[in-house]
């Protein structure tokens, strides 16, 4: 997808900085790109199709998505600025609370988000925030894995 | 030969006043019935699965346009496009699995919905080439791909 046909759907993308990372795949999708998972699809969908971590409800409840990246070391927090040492993900909510995204940080500026199952691009926390993806309604943290 | 009332220059064929016309209500519907009884028995199936492509492809196109960004199954699921595929019924499953096989996509939902069918393994959820291909082999066991 071109930039203008992404900038389309994301207005707050134009003027910002960002650029798109990788090309488009439908084998993974932002919940799992934002685990560090890039062979599924996460989803909690009634129907039982796609993958959810085990022993977590399959809800689309932002308590479900904060348990999911709970057991992976991650933690609630209030803000989301940089730290050091510490990797993050927000999640993003719709007008009626339901999670529609989420994004890793990357560093004090960009963070890290798969599109559906278009590209993977790298951009300020704000500029997905709009009527596509709604706001962000939570964020975590975990001590970064060391290499 | 003389005929008495209108004559057929002075009829608006755009406008027509049934009331006017020696056609009743009643044979008006009885008509309409007619042309559809005749276009459900008589058209022949390759022409109505031919109409069926076009509107599987027009339906997909719309589908796959307005939810390429989204990462929810459920909105991609719900949208009215893939539920009006969903409501075609068996005849959209071959469609759906010859699209499938030239680019794997979301068509797990539909496919459950429609055949009752789950052949994807507990340890494949998620993983949409082994999903796609759990759902090509069911087609081929079950006759839908040759």
């Amino acid at each position: 997808m071109s930039k203008e046909q992404i900038e389309s759907l994301f207005p707050n993308l134009s003027g910002s900085v960002y650029s798109v990372a990788s090309p488009q795949t439908a084998e993974y999708n932002c919940i799992a790109w934002a685990a560090g998972d890039h062979d599924k699809w996460w989803w909690p969908d009634q129907q039982n199709q796609y993958f959810w971590p085990p022993g977590i409800p399959r809800s689309e409840a932002v308590e479900a998505f904060t348990k999911a990246y709970e057991s992976l070391g991650y933690t609630l927090r209030e803000d989301a600025e940089y730290e050091d040492g510490f990797e993050k993900i927000a999640i993003y909510v719709d007008f009626a609370g339901k999670p529609t995204h989420a994004a890793r940080q990357l560093n004090p500026v960009l963070w890290t988000s798969k599109l559906g199952k278009l590209e993977d691009i790298e951009h300020t926390l704000d500029a997905l925030v709009g009527p596509q993806y709604g706001d962000v309604a939570a964020i975590l943290r975990r001590p970064k894995p060391l290499l | 030969m003389t005929y008495v009332g209108t004559t057929f220059a002075e009829v608006d064929p755009v406008n027509i006043d049934i009331k006017n016309t020696a056609v009743s209500e009643e044979s008006s519907l009885i008509q309409d019935e007619y042309r559809r009884s005749v276009e459900h028995y008589l058209i022949p199936f390759s022409r109505q699965w031919s109409n069926s492509l076009i509107r599987f492809s027009m339906l997909r196109a719309e589908w796959e346009a307005d939810t390429a960004h989204l990462s929810s199954v459920t909105e991609i699921a719900m949208h009215p496009a893939y539920q009006q595929i969903i409501g075609m019924g068996p005849i959209a499953i071959p469609l759906i699995l010859s699209a499938m096989k030239k680019k794997p996509d979301h068509w797990f939902w539909a496919l459950r919905s429609i055949t009752g069918e789950d052949p994807i393994l507990n340890e494949n959820r998620g993983q949409i080439p082994q999903m796609t291909k759990a759902w090509l082999n069911w087609g081929v066991e079950q006759g839908y791909i040759v």
